[in-house]
């Protein structure tokens, strides 16, 4: 036991001189507190937003709207860890990193560390954890840091924003074991660095797909549902005028064989249920492509998921609301009146489901109805494979 | 570097656990081999046995095998199979390592530590605790000459500094086992010979000391016991006594300034009942001694080519006559050289008694001993074609990289 923390704290302090050693560790944690220092020098005042000691009225953005609380948690929660820590630092900590691994277990080094009574296993996850601490340190001083400016700035002690320690930890994670797998086999550092890079932008993709595929779900769902509301709205004036002219006994078009006699009283009925029948078949297509892209990611490990869950923690669906980020009504099912009175939705229609803004909140909505097991939890089962594939062949490699 | 260990308080290190329950042997291999992926045998049923407390001398060809073994051995290459015990313990025990210490080939610290830092930390890998760890890495920094570098990078360093920065972390956990995987690569005149130094003061303190060179003086001057591998396998074994055994002879020059010349005197001094056959004549052809008691019984020219095989190591070049004592030792001669092939000095009397009475003088009279390097010269050339054998294995069965 005694000599499993001698080995354990000999090889915490190895991983800190490792990466006492790499230039790039400093140069991120400056560019880092740099970063924090710019985010503090940003404030918000009644005319609008302020930089230093500059002014930029904004009507729409100011403290009376927004509290600074919120406005910094927005910036932090939008910025700060998607932007930042997640693309900038974490392509930093890639490169830092990705040697760590291949260097390791490099001829001429690799057979004095297997000779020492400690197991291969322990070894390898001690190495792995020294990629992970670089990250956890340059976290956990940039929270640390945007901590104090929310607190003394915003005037709010916004604990949740540790969460992003272990977030941001778990991310790195997932990209660093397949970094450590691609650096075992290949023992090249920038085999390793490329592959990551790759795996990293594939998952991307996957997930603006399926972001893309639920938008498109939605969007078509909710042209099924506007177009029962009207063809129900059509249907009954339809209903009404044929029964007006029964009534009156006035003329009314007769509908031929095979016709539906609401459709030649009101034509626009016709062009509704065509319109709904379309949006049934769209719909049909992206749900099935919205199941694969869900099938397909739960086997992957969900980056900006994971990332998201600091947003979702941080800031609420009120809050969104707030900062103008979703509609307030952007659940209501519309109809032809909101339309009308509405005109930016018809406008939304033309642009695409992209740029509708209720099937934005609908996808706002759906991620955040998945569940944190599912996002950590698959994506941790993949990581624990790739880990589990690195070790099987360390522990078996003759070097 | 001082290698005086006494004077640099080496004494720190305990003496190993010896005794009954130690066992006699620090390593003993029964079977062991090695295969590796696309079946290249390099190693095939090692069996090998190292005494506690020795130097033991491990040499071979290139691709004989030999790293793969200590690896083996070090745990850092898992046999395919491996019955033996290291320190008592089976082959592929990990805690057993705590006690060895190794020095690898073409080793490489982390760059980023500096000498002392190696130290601490490949101690620390074995277990030991740090005030142990701090009082040891003084005395093995004195003691390897690196004192002054304690606080340097590792990547500063020369190779010479880098394989005494090696030999000491080697010793950081008071090892009963130390493996030594060319320990003098890189190192000076004066630094081998401190290491040769050390490894005789580790012997006399009881370390078992596992040597790897291709230097074979050196492993001829340290080592107890040696063994030789080629191609996979353990072609002899032993003390350079043991292995030398029946292959001693001794050597009569005479002085003369065209030695050739007195081929006849040497052919005529010989006791009677010699035979003496000549070398390289085209044809087999009888000659009759004079009418003279003290001639050999019978002298034959030949064609035969008795070079290599001679006992020699395969070094010299072919006698110019071979033959037979009356006592039945062989006789080789090369021009001015007489060899008689025994390590018993009485037969050679008489021939010298011969030599004298034809007024031949003697230069010298010296008994020789093959060098280890006559032994694996033996050991690597191929008998059937009178070459070395080529590196590594064989063509369809491989001997290991």
């Amino acid at each position: 036991m005694n000599r499993i923390v001698i080995q354990s704290w000999a090889l915490l302090t190895d991983a800190y001189r490792e990466l006492n050693s790499k230039k790039l560790f400093w140069i991120t944690m400056v560019l880092s507190c740099l970063v924090v220092a710019v985010f503090a020098m940003f404030g918000l005042n009644k005319k609008g937003l302020t930089f230093l000691w500059f002014e930029f009225p904004l009507p729409a953005f100011n403290s009376d709207i927004f509290t600074p609380a919120l406005f910094y948690k927005f910036v932090f929660a939008t910025l700060g860890i998607p932007v930042w820590l997640t693309w900038v630092a974490t392509v930093l900590a890639l490169i830092s990193t990705a040697s760590i691994i291949p260097d390791f277990v490099a001829s001429g080094s690799i057979e004095l560390t297997l000779s020492k009574p400690i197991g291969r296993v322990r070894l390898f996850l001690s190495k792995f954890i020294t990629g992970l601490l670089f990250v956890g340190l340059q976290v956990a001083v940039f929270t640390g840091a945007c901590f104090l400016v929310i607190g003394i700035r915003g005037q709010v002690w916004e604990w949740g924003l540790w969460l992003a320690v272990p977030i941001v930890l778990l991310f790195f994670s997932y990209l660093y074991s397949i970094c450590a797998l691609v650096g075992l086999i290949t023992r090249s550092t920038i085999a390793a660095l490329l592959v990551t890079l790759l795996c990293w932008f594939a998952f991307f993709v996957i997930n603006q797909a399926d972001d893309l595929f639920i938008l498109n779900r939605e969007s078509a769902e909710l042209r099924v549902q506007d177009t029962d509301a009207i063809i129900a709205k059509r249907v009954a004036a339809a209903e009404k005028a044929l029964a007006n002219a029964k009534e009156k006994n006035t003329p009314y078009p007769i509908a031929q064989e095979g016709e539906d006699q609401l459709e030649t009283i009101n034509p626009l009925l016709k062009f509704a249920r065509q319109q709904k029948r379309e949006a049934e078949e769209s719909l049909e297509t992206w749900q099935m492509w919205s199941r694969i892209s869900f099938r397909v990611k739960t086997v992957l490990p969900k980056t900006t998921e994971t990332i998201g869950l600091l947003g979702r923690r941080l800031l609420s669906l009120d809050e969104l609301t707030k900062l103008g980020l979703l509609r307030p009504d952007a659940n209501e099912v519309e109809s032809d009146e909101t339309a009308e009175a509405q005109p930016n939705d018809r406008e939304n229609r033309r642009r695409g489901p992209m740029g509708d803004s209720r099937a934005a909140k609908r996808l706002q909505l759906e991620m955040r109805t998945r569940s944190m097991p599912w996002v950590i939890g698959t994506s941790l089962g993949f990581e624990v494979i790739v880990i589990g594939l690195a070790l099987i062949i360390f522990s078996r490699r003759d070097f | 570097m001082s290698m005086s260990i006494a004077e640099t308080g080496f004494g720190v290190f305990a003496a190993p656990a010896g005794g009954a329950a130690a066992g006699e042997w620090a390593v003993d291999l029964t079977d062991v081999t090695k295969v590796y992926r696309g079946g290249v045998h390099a190693l095939r049923g090692i069996e090998m046995k190292v005494r506690r407390g020795e130097i033991f001398g491990l040499l071979g060809p290139n691709g004989a095998g030999k790293s793969t073994l200590v690896k083996i051995l070090m745990t850092v290459i898992a046999a395919t199979r491996a019955q033996g015990t290291v320190l008592g313990q089976p082959v592929g025990n990990k805690d057993t390592l705590s006690k060895v210490g190794y020095l690898p080939e073409h080793h490489r610290f982390p760059e980023y530590l500096t000498g002392g830092q190696v130290l601490d930390f490949y101690g620390a890998m074995c277990g030991v605790d740090r005030a142990t760890r701090r009082q040891r890495a003084g005395t093995l920094l004195d003691l390897v000459g690196m004192t002054a570098w304690e606080r340097k990078r590792v990547k500063g360093y020369s190779k010479g500094m880098r394989q005494r920065i090696g030999i000491a972390q080697s010793l950081m956990n008071d090892p009963s086992l130390v493996v030594l995987d060319e320990p003098t690569d890189g190192v000076d005149p004066v630094g081998r010979r401190d290491i040769r130094n050390m490894m005789t003061t580790l012997k006399e303190r009881g370390i078992t000391v596992f040597l790897n060179s291709h230097l074979l003086s050196e492993l001829e001057a340290v080592s107890d016991r040696v063994a030789i591998l080629v191609k996979g396998k353990v072609v002899s074994q032993g003390t350079i006594d043991e292995l030398t055994a029946g292959r001693q002879y001794y050597e009569i020059e005479i002085d003369a300034p065209d030695a050739q010349s007195q081929q006849p005197t040497f052919l005529k001094a010989l006791p009677m009942g010699s035979t003496l056959e000549q070398s390289g004549h085209e044809s087999s052809v009888a000659e009759s001694p004079p009418n003279s008691a003290d001639q050999p019984s019978s002298i034959q020219v030949t064609s035969r080519n008795l070079g290599g095989g001679d006992g020699n190591g395969g070094r010299q070049l072919a006698p110019d006559a071979s033959g037979l004592l009356p006592s039945g030792e062989k006789i080789l001669l090369r021009g001015g050289t007489l060899q008689i092939l025994t390590s018993d000095h009485h037969p050679i009397q008489a021939v010298i008694d011969g030599l004298r009475q034809r007024g031949v003088a003697i230069r010298s009279v010296r008994p020789v001993r093959p060098t280890l390097e006559d032994l694996f010269m033996e050991a690597v050339v191929d008998p059937t074609t009178g070459k070395a054998f080529t590196p590594g294995a064989a063509e369809n069965e491989g001997a290991g990289r």
